[in-house]
């Protein structure tokens, strides 16, 4: 079972599916953002849980694979109210945003007819090409500093090019990365 | 394709990455090149509507599987993105701050900056699709431009791309209508 909170008796079920489904759903800017959104509410206004929990689920929800802020308030959730608490601020952080993108998709499929539709569409498209080019960026940046820069730069590279020349698949090339990981000199700023 | 191997497929994109978008790469080798169940194109539209709401970006699973299979696709999506989020309770529980040791660090920056080059790889033949006249690469190009320098939220950019593109077809400047 989980650790009990901080002060105050733990929260009800119903208390975490409203806070995760107001502030997991709808704060734009993306996790970081909302990470912040979550940081005020559950700690400076309702003084849930303490700092260093925060942190810890925090930094745990970035080494869990899948969407990190889904694994974090599922954290946070454990934390506040064991596996119920868990799996209720889970549901509660990805239903409304699933129904949100599924009906947004649905329409999508629909506007596709429209030519005008389709025109705004093409211009979006080629925005979000930009956006996956600049997550690259995103997901390489923390780690882009000190000693660790010309490791970032020669994993990053060999990735892409084993990926694209020699046509390995991503599945095989990110165990390889693991099993480089685990034999790479640990380095100075880790 | 069955539901089931659907959400496999979807998870094991999911279960590698680390980040968002960092399961494309994945995903999009085992739905658009091997079963081509999905486009280029339906996966940049997954792109765009998810970059189009508040959620995270991981939602853009949500959209493929919609893409491939309608609402049970969908929902075949939202469960291979909350699927791996359950890991953090025995991590959580059992791991603790030993998490933060040196070599499972490096092991996992290792795996996270190879998901950055394979999404790069990704990226070729997203471009090869969506960029095709001037007007398209130009909005790409100065997108990337406004995102490495400003923090403009994505969703302004997706709207004013959107309007250039429209202004541009209605001027016909794009021979699209």
């Amino acid at each position: 079972m989980a650790d009990s909170t901080d002060s105050n008796a733990p929260p009800s079920l119903g208390g975490i599916g409203w806070v995760f489904t107001r502030y997991a759903n709808f704060t734009l800017g993306g996790g970081s953002a909302t990470t912040a959104v979550l940081h005020h509410e559950l700690l400076e206004k309702r003084h849930w849980l303490n700092d260093d929990r925060f942190t810890l689920c925090y930094a745990l929800g970035r080494l869990t694979p899948g969407t990190n802020l889904l694994a974090v308030c599922t954290g946070i959730g454990w934390l506040l109210h064991g596996m119920s608490g868990a799996v209720v601020a889970l549901l509660a952080a990805s239903i409304p945003c699933t129904i949100m993108v599924t009906v947004l998709t649905a329409l999508f499929s629909h506007w596709q007819e429209n030519a005008f539709a389709q025109a705004a569409i093409h211009g979006a498209v080629a925005a979000a090409v930009a956006i996956t080019v600049k997550t690259c960026w995103t997901i390489a940046k923390p780690h882009f500093k000190g000693q660790a820069r010309l490791r970032v730069l020669l994993i990053g590279a060999a990735a892409f090019l084993l990926h694209v020349v020699v046509a390995i698949p991503a599945i095989q090339v990110l165990l390889l990365a693991a099993v480089i990981g685990t034999f790479l000199p640990l380095a100075a700023n880790s | 394709m069955s539901l089931f191997l659907l959400y496999l497929l979807l998870l094991k994109g999911t279960i590698t990455a680390f980040a968002g978008l960092a399961s494309l790469p994945v995903i999009q080798e085992a739905l658009v090149f091997q079963h081509h169940v999905l486009t280029d194109k339906q996966l940049n539209e997954a792109v765009v509507i998810t970059r189009s709401t508040p959620g995270p970006v991981g939602l853009y699973i949500v959209s493929v599987g919609y893409f491939v299979a309608g609402v049970p696709g969908a929902i075949a999506g939202w469960l291979a993105m909350i699927t791996p989020a359950l890991l953090i309770i025995p991590l959580v529980h059992f791991a603790g701050r030993k998490i933060e040791h040196p070599r499972v660090k490096a092991v996992l920056q290792s795996v996270v900056i190879a998901s950055a080059g394979l999404l790069l790889a990704a990226a070729i033949p997203l471009a090869r699709d969506a960029l095709t006249d001037p007007i398209t690469i130009a909005i790409a190009a100065v997108s990337l431009v406004v995102l490495l320098t400003t923090k403009l939220d994505t969703l302004w950019l997706i709207l004013a791309s959107a309007v250039v593109s429209l202004s541009a077809a209605s001027l016909g400047l794009i021979a699209r209508i």
